[in-house]
């Protein structure tokens, strides 16, 4: 899941979650989640002044943002202490296996 | 080493050398204590000190509790109860110096604090929001090490890095003390109530904490949690080790931990920018 700016946003992204009038939070949301944004919706949103979505995957990559391998490197040298610890080796799992979801493959991806 | 402790421990229960208490906490402390006392009559009181009014606002609204807004001292009563007000009411200066001089730690505690609340909510755990605010507060021994002990405080940010400890371990070494003992002695010096100084006093060593050992576990798994997450900075950069003695008072399983990663990252996208609105 990812933050953009509405103006970043085009047709055939997924939404992450509820858009919200104005980006606040309370009140019927404007547009459910796993809705896939078209150009017509895209518009909508902008006039209802939505300035922001969260959007599936990882669709835009900023300059110097870290690539999921450097991500997951990061992951394991914070976990280089409780790697043997059963418990704690578990939640390193969980968290990979979440980072590798979430950040999708980064086939396709775009410069913002 | 040993006079090294007790000297810091008679700088932190010396209350002259710490930041001031506002004047108000004092008769707070006085208000709350007689049972007639209503809501409205210890927000009027919270309310007459402007600056702090603010200050607790700011807090109630962050991201460690779950509501969206909170305008009114005794909104905030209301919602989180006597005992968190007073409690950010006391640490709101603290607070300040972390907001300033620490950002890395100041996000670590507003990080725990998410995680706490959401670890709380998942396992219906009751009085979620003092859960939170003792989140929020756990490492707050170590901006205290770092306001009294600057000299020593470079010295273990030194041996964190040359052999590799945990920040605790490195205190230990140098102060022959830890920054969760001196938040513990933080805590009585304002009388906090137990249920928010043993999640503080015992956050790395759950099985010492005897009267609140479920609380003192979702604050020692919150910053676990927050620590694998990578968000803020708490001095180190290891994750500490998961506790049996937690998991197994908390009642986890993979599923349950599956789901709170999800959604404390999902959180912490508001943490963030919370934090950024605080800076700008
Ligand atoms: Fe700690
Ligand atoms: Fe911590």
């Amino acid at each position: 899941m990812q933050k953009i700016p509405l103006m970043c946003a085009t047709s055939g992204m997924k939404l992450a979650r509820d858009v919200f009038r104005n980006d606040s939070p309370v009140g019927m949301p404007v547009c459910g989640k796993d809705t896939v944004l078209t150009d017509s919706l895209l518009a909508r949103l902008d006039h209802l002044e939505v300035k922001s979505i969260y959007v599936e995957g990882h669709p835009l990559w900023s300059e110097g943002e870290k690539t999921l391998d450097e991500i997951l490197c990061d992951l394991d040298l914070r976990f280089e202490k409780v790697r043997n610890d059963p418990l704690t080796s578990k939640l390193h799992s969980i968290y990979t296996a979440f980072l590798k979801n979430s950040m999708g493959d980064s086939s396709g991806r775009q410069t913002l | 080493m040993d006079d090294k402790r007790s000297e810091l421990k008679k700088i932190i229960m010396d209350i002259r050398t710490l930041p001031t208490l506002p004047g108000v906490i004092n008769k707070l402390n006085t208000l709350s204590e007689n049972a007639k006392a209503s809501v409205q009559e210890m927000a009027r009181l919270v309310s007459s000190d402007q600056v702090l009014s603010a200050r607790i606002l700011r807090l109630a609204n962050s991201p460690s509790y779950g509501f969206y807004r909170v305008s009114t001292i005794s909104n905030a009563i209301i919602l989180l109860g006597v005992n968190v007000v007073k409690s950010l009411a006391i640490s709101s200066s603290i607070f300040e110096i972390m907001e300033r001089s620490s950002v890395g730690l100041w996000e670590h505690s507003l990080g725990a604090g998410v995680a706490a609340n959401l670890i709380a909510r998942k396992l219906a755990l009751p009085e979620c929001e003092e859960i939170a605010t003792a989140a929020l507060l756990h490492d707050i021994g170590k901006v205290i090490i770092s306001l009294k002990c600057t000299e020593s405080e470079q010295h273990i940010k030194k041996m964190i890095h040359e052999k590799q400890l945990y920040m605790r371990e490195a205190e230990r070494e140098v102060l022959d003390t830890d920054h969760a003992e001196v938040g513990a002695w933080l805590s009585k010096s304002w009388f906090l109530p137990d249920k928010l100084s043993e999640p503080i006093a015992f956050h790395h060593d759950v099985q010492l904490s005897q009267n609140h050992r479920i609380k003192t576990a979702v604050v020692h798994l919150a910053d676990v949690l927050i620590k694998a997450s990578g968000f803020g900075e708490s001095g180190d950069r290891y994750v500490p080790q998961i506790q049996k003695i937690a998991w197994d008072v908390l009642k986890l399983n993979d599923e349950i931990l599956t789901e709170l990663v999800e959604e404390l990252e999902d959180k912490l996208v508001e943490a963030r920018n919370f934090s950024l609105e605080m800076q700008a």
